[in-house]
Parts: structure tokens; sequence; C-alpha cells
């Protein structure tokens, strides 16, 4: 619908509708590293390392192959936020829930959020009460 | 949506461990659980215990995440058959055995697995995926088994614990999955430790490497799980009509006895 415009300097605005499907490439993981102990604690790089041992140890080579980025990493915490090709998502979601030891200490990924996009992690839909 | 079922908790001795496991599943999302009893009769275990109920485990049950409302707990009976005689428990109505919500039988051969597919009246198969199937699953018990509302259960913990363990799980899991194309399948956990636990939505994906599609991986933690759980009431009571009628209660009374039941046969 075109609004035609009551002045007559105004330029009658005009509307597009674009409609885009699987617009975005990537999946957005917001994943929990928890320990059976407390007080251990990982640098960003071997967290990296275990995400790609996790991926190796499922989907062999190919599979540590998967390009994933460590988008933010809180050391303290140990919570985490991943970048994936869609493709991939499968792939890394089920390497990481079959994830148990890191230097033979009892762990486990929790995955908190998925979202083809990142502004999405900002809020968690999964804890929204409705009623 | 119907909510998210495990119908597998392991029941430990010890019961501080066992409120650890049922409050983690609460926190991951899992609305309700069944704490699993097995009966193994090559390991002489022959006695049906009572099941512990929830008001003796919990003083106030956990919250299930994004519900606010309390978790479910179920029991549910597995028995390790090898030979047909051991399933005369299930006939024989004996004292203990009403109190269980859910029947599950692990058949160890496949003239078993035909017989708990056909004939037995159980809610759930177990297929074994700790080591290789001793049998085939053929086709025609499994769609008698469909037929009858009966589901196959995969347990996916072994599969974390031990990388041969998940071969043997993904094998049997797909050579299941050929028969019977993604339908009546439930994924549930068998977990010991609260660790060894994972959220729904991460079984569900789990169920791709099982074979499973979308829907059907999703279905395997929700809609299927809560068709066992009224399998099983629709078998504890009668398979026509149910009919039941709420009497105000004494606060003193035992909230896990159900309330008075008319039961009306159907034809």
């Amino acid at each position: 619908m075109i609004e035609s415009g009551d002045g007559k300097g105004s330029k009658p605005s005009s509307y597009e509708r674009i409609v885009l499907k699987n617009a975005s490439e990537y999946y957005y993981l917001k994943i929990h590293l928890e320990f059976e102990e407390v007080g251990i604690s990982l640098n960003a790089f071997e967290f990296k390392q275990l995400i790609i041992s996790a991926l190796k140890q499922l989907h062999g080579e190919v599979g540590a192959a998967l390009p994933v980025d460590v988008l933010s990493y809180e050391e303290k915490n140990l919570f985490a936020i991943l970048r994936v090709p869609i493709t991939g998502l499968v792939k890394l979601w089920s390497a990481l829930t079959l994830l148990d030891t890191y230097q033979n200490r009892k762990c486990a990924f929790r995955v908190i959020q998925t979202s083809p996009f990142l502004l999405a992690l900002a809020g968690n839909s999964r804890e929204l009460v409705l009623d | 949506m119907a909510g998210f079922v495990d119908l597998n908790i392991p029941h430990l001795p010890e019961k501080e461990s066992l409120q650890k496991l049922v409050a983690s599943a609460a926190h991951l999302g899992y609305s309700t659980v069944a704490i699993n009893y097995v009966i193994d009769y090559e390991e002489k275990k022959k006695e049906v215990v009572k099941p512990i109920s929830p008001s003796e485990l919990f003083t106030s049950l956990p919250m299930v995440q994004g519900k606010s409302k309390p978790i479910k707990i179920l029991s549910r009976l597995t028995l390790v058959v090898s030979d047909p005689s051991h399933c005369n428990i299930l006939r024989a109505r004996s004292t203990n055995i009403k109190f269980y919500d859910i029947f599950a039988v692990f058949p160890k051969n496949g003239k078993l697995f035909h017989v708990a597919c056909t004939t037995l009246d159980v809610d759930l198969v177990c297929i074994n995926v700790t080591e290789k199937l001793p049998f085939y699953i053929k086709r025609p018990s499994v769609n008698v088994a469909m037929d009858r509302g009966i589901y196959f259960e995969l347990v996916y913990v072994p599969a974390i614990k031990d990388s041969t363990m998940r071969r043997y799980t993904i094998s049997n899991a797909l050579s299941l999955m050929q028969i019977c194309r993604g339908k009546n399948i439930v994924l549930s956990s068998a977990a010991e430790k609260p660790l060894q636990l994972r959220g729904p939505y991460d079984v569900a994906n789990l169920g791709w490497l099982f074979g499973l599609s979308e829907s059907n991986a999703k279905a395997a933690v929700s809609t299927n799980g809560r068709a066992v759980l009224l399998h099983g009431e629709a078998r504890k009571t009668a398979f026509g009509v149910v009919y039941t009628m709420k009497k105000p209660r004494t606060p003193d009374e035992d909230d896990s006895t159900p309330a008075t039941k008319k039961v009306k046969m159907a034809l």
C-alpha cells in the first residue's frame, strides 16, 4: 500500500516487502560447562581444544574440521557463545552432548540456548513463563 | 505441548543421591520422571518392592525449569526376562505390583522380543544398547507392537560413558529405526549421576544420531513418553472408560493414593 502525501512538497513514501528464507548462515549456541568439583578453570584456548576434541571423538577428522568459533568466553563461570555454520549445528550439538570428561574429571556441557540470531541470546526463551 | 518426560531414573539405594538426580532433572526441564526398579531373574532379585513415594522422597517437590510447577514422579518396573516363565509376575497380581505406573520388559532373545511385542501386557520394550543386538528385530513383531501402542525405549547414558557402548548404541538404534521408521520410540536417560543427565533439547538433537527425524526426535522425549503413561494408566484401570470422582480429603491422608475410582468397562 502506498499512502498519498497530503502536502504538495512531501514525496509519497514507498514501502518494500522483502521475505528472506534462511537468511542466517550461522547458528549461535550459548553453552555452559559444568564440573563435578568446583574451582576448575580453563582458559579460552583449552576450552576450544575441548570442543574440537569432542567433535573429533564423535565425528572424526571431518568433524574436527568444522569451523566452530568461540565468540565470547567467561573464564570464571565457564559460559560461552559459539558460532557454527547451519550445516554443522547438529554435529556440534551432539558432540557436546556426548562429552563427559575433561582431563579425567567428569564434566557436562549444558546447552542453554540456540538461535540463528545472536540478538536472541540476550533473553532466555526456555525460562520464559507464559502463564 | 506435552511436557518433557524422562522415563528411566534408576532407583538408587541412597535417598540423597536419588533426590539430587530428580532435582537436576527438574532443573533441566523435565516435567515428569519415572523411577525405575529393575528385577533381574539371573541375579535372583525376585521380590517386587513397594516403590518409594514422592512424599517420602521430598518434603517439597522441586520446581520444573520454566514451568513454575512441581515435577511429577512416577514409578516403573522393568523385568529382565530370558525365559517366558519370568513374565508370570505380570499376570499374577501380586501385592506390590499394583503400585507401579509403568511396566517395561527387557527381552534377552528374539523369541521373547516377539512375545513382549505381541502378547505381554506391558507399556515399554527396552532395547539393549550396551552390547551387540543378540537377535534381529523383525518387522511383524514391531508392527503388532505399534498397533497395540507399545513403545520401544532407547537409553542414551551408556553412549556418554563409554566409546564402545556409543558404537553399539548407535548401530542398534539405527537397526531399530530401519524397521519402525522412527515411530514409537522413547529416549530416556538411565543416568546414575546428575552430571550424566542431559537436557530434553539435547536429547532430541541426539535423536538425529539414532536416525530419527526432527519431529520424531522431539516426540521421543515428549509426546511418546506421555503416550506410555496413558497406556499404563489404561492398563491399570480399564481399557475403556475411566470415571473418577473427587472426594474431599482430610489433610492427614496419604497424598500418593489415588482418589476413589469408579471403573466402568465399555465394550
